[in-house]
């Protein structure tokens, strides 16, 4: 079994001074494996990714990374250290090129051959990347973007990627497209966190599922397994969980 | 389509030089010049605007700064005119910087309102410190050229400002084929955005600011030396900003010529105004009217409706027909 590069221990979280969204989430996730987590609206899954990149500071637990408490640091430290977060919706830039979104996500690379090696690295994972290279990344179609939004993620080389609804608002066509995406960066040996609503279709392609239920893990075990779990249903269709 | 973007710069430049020995009078020298200060103001101004979307009304107060900084170390210190320009800029660069640290901390509209409170409060000093200012009395600036007759004069500051404009428009260029730039175009769509990504957000925004204020800082200067009588209401007026904003919006931000294109159009026109109505606040009022209309119908300004896309909009790669190749029912 490949080592945890990523992993949040008993962390409770919240949004002001409001009650906790996540209390005791703890979740362990494997270098090239895809770890799911699925569970009803306000189970608190975009608030555990926000805690892992560092938008959301913990109330306590800690977050791991490579081994290395990384609780609280800011979104660019851990982006540095090789975690990147892809945010729920469209999060390209709009109104600049494919090729200026794509740089973006390398922006602290200062060398330039290690740059251009990126960039033809993420062309070759996101061939519509090179394809739309000149384009208004707005002009592009939902699952374009999207994948514009990986290459972007992927071009510091993280080992962890946490991916928020990928396939919000994508046709089931885009859709198949995205998971290819992400099962191709799990093959590259990177690690994702996915949210997502497309409960079955993402458990069928992640290794581990999580299903959480007022913030913590209520059930988890092989995705696959859990995809066929009649407790799934019951707790993602937002009825009291079974004992 | 590249032909056409490296001649038309050579062709304004040719067209420029030769407008003070085209038009058959001093007081269109004149106008020209006034002109090309409020091209090379709103293309500073728009260094700031343009490239992050912060609307600063605060750089009448970088105007006011150059310009008094400039005429005190003439008068009271008798420092070379040209001296005086750069270390006066330099020194407004400074407090810009000071300013920007704690202006840029807010973003939209409270911005706006920061950067109106600075023009009021320089103002307000420039006001009250009479012993250094002259106070409401304002400050008499020596001509730097003391042995050309007023027409010529005009001649000397609007090739001056014309130098000061493409000094501008080359930053500008510059900047946004850089890094820099990409930074804070990233800055403009989504801030948060951008610094998750590792753009120095607060120090860009600062750069930017302070950048664009230098510029300003010199036309305040230039203008000093040009008019030789400063008047404190005037300089720190919130109508230079707005007019700055106004050609940027007007030309179209986005865009290196826009502000010059937006200039080219409002100075004439306020020009044209003041001889057709007199020296009434009519002519704001139809300034006013200009701003409302572009913001109505063409808030990306007039460049825009002219440059098309790079690219257009997504089209799926097969057709249906091409999809159900093979499928039967």
């Amino acid at each position: 079994m490949s080592e945890v590069v990523l992993s949040l221990e008993d962390v409770v979280a919240g949004y002001g001074r409001a009650a906790p969204v996540l209390r005791g989430l703890t979740v362990p996730v494997r270098a090239g494996e895809v770890v799911c987590l699925v569970g009803p609206n306000g189970a608190g899954k975009s608030t555990a990714l926000k805690v892992a990149s560092g938008l959301l500071a913990p109330r306590s637990g800690r977050v791991l990374l490579d081994g290395r408490d990384v609780t609280g640091l800011p979104p660019q430290r851990l982006l540095a250290l090789g975690l990147a977060h892809v945010l729920q919706g469209h999060s390209v830039f709009r109104e600049m090129t494919v090729a200026e979104n794509v740089r973006l996500g390398g922006y602290t690379v200062r060398d330039q051959a290690r740059l251009n090696a990126r960039i033809e690295a993420v062309k070759e994972l996101f061939p519509v990347v090179g394809e739309r290279w000149g384009s208004m990344a707005g002009l592009l179609s939902g699952g374009q973007q999207k994948q514009v939004e990986f290459a972007r993620a992927l071009m510091l080389e993280p080992s962890v990627v946490l991916l928020d609804e990928p396939s919000m608002g994508l046709d089931p066509r885009n859709t198949q497209v995205v998971f290819d995406r992400i099962d191709l960066m799990r093959r590259t040996g990177v690690a994702v966190l996915l949210v997502e609503q497309n409960a079955r279709r993402a458990l069928e392609m992640a290794d581990l599922g999580c299903v959480l239920d007022l913030g913590r893990v209520h059930i988890s075990g092989p995705a696959r397994e859990l995809a066929a779990d009649p407790r799934l249903g019951r707790l993602y269709l937002g009825g009291a969980p079974a004992s | 389509m590249h032909t056409v973007s490296r001649v038309l710069p050579l062709l304004l430049a040719a067209l420029a030089i030769a407008y003070p020995w085209a038009v058959p009078n001093y007081y269109l020298v004149y106008a020209g010049a006034l002109t090309v200060m409020y091209a090379a103001m709103s293309t500073s101004w728009n260094l700031l605007g343009g490239f992050t979307g912060y609307v600063s009304l605060g750089h009448s107060a970088f105007f006011g700064l150059g310009a008094y900084g400039t005429g005190l170390l003439v008068v009271r210190l008798g420092v070379p005119w040209a001296v005086a320009l750069l270390v006066s800029a330099l020194l407004v660069t400074v407090f810009a910087v000071g300013v920007g640290i704690a202006a840029v901390r807010v973003r939209g509209a409270s911005f706006v309102i920061v950067s109106l409170a600075l023009v009021s409060m320089m103002n307000l000093v420039v006001q009250g410190w009479r012993s250094l200012t002259g106070g409401s009395t304002g400050l008499q600036v020596p001509s730097p050229f003391p042995g050309l007759h007023r027409g010529q004069t005009h001649i000397v500051f609007f090739y001056l400002f014309l130098a000061l404009l493409a000094l501008a428009l080359l930053s500008w260029w510059y900047v946004s084929r850089s890094r820099f730039g990409a930074g804070l175009r990233a800055i403009r769509e989504d801030e948060d955005k951008a610094e998750s990504l590792g753009v120095p957000t607060a120090a860009y925004k600062v750069a930017a600011f302070a950048l664009s204020a230098l510029f300003v800082a010199l036309a305040g200067g230039l203008y000093a030396l040009w008019f030789g009588s400063l008047d404190p209401i005037f300089v720190f007026s919130i109508l230079i900003a707005s007019f700055m904003v106004l050609m940027s919006l007007l030309g179209g931000v986005r865009h290196l010529y826009g502000p010059l294109l937006g200039a080219l159009i409002v100075a004439p026109a306020g020009e044209y105004f003041l001889i057709a109505l007199g020296e009434t606040q009519i002519h704001l009022t139809a300034t006013g009217l200009v701003l409302v209309l572009v913001v109505l119908f063409m808030p990306d300004g007039i460049l825009a409706r002219f440059t098309r896309r790079r690219a257009g909009p997504s089209i799926p790669d097969e057709s249906a027909g091409q999809r159900l190749q093979g499928v039967t029912r």
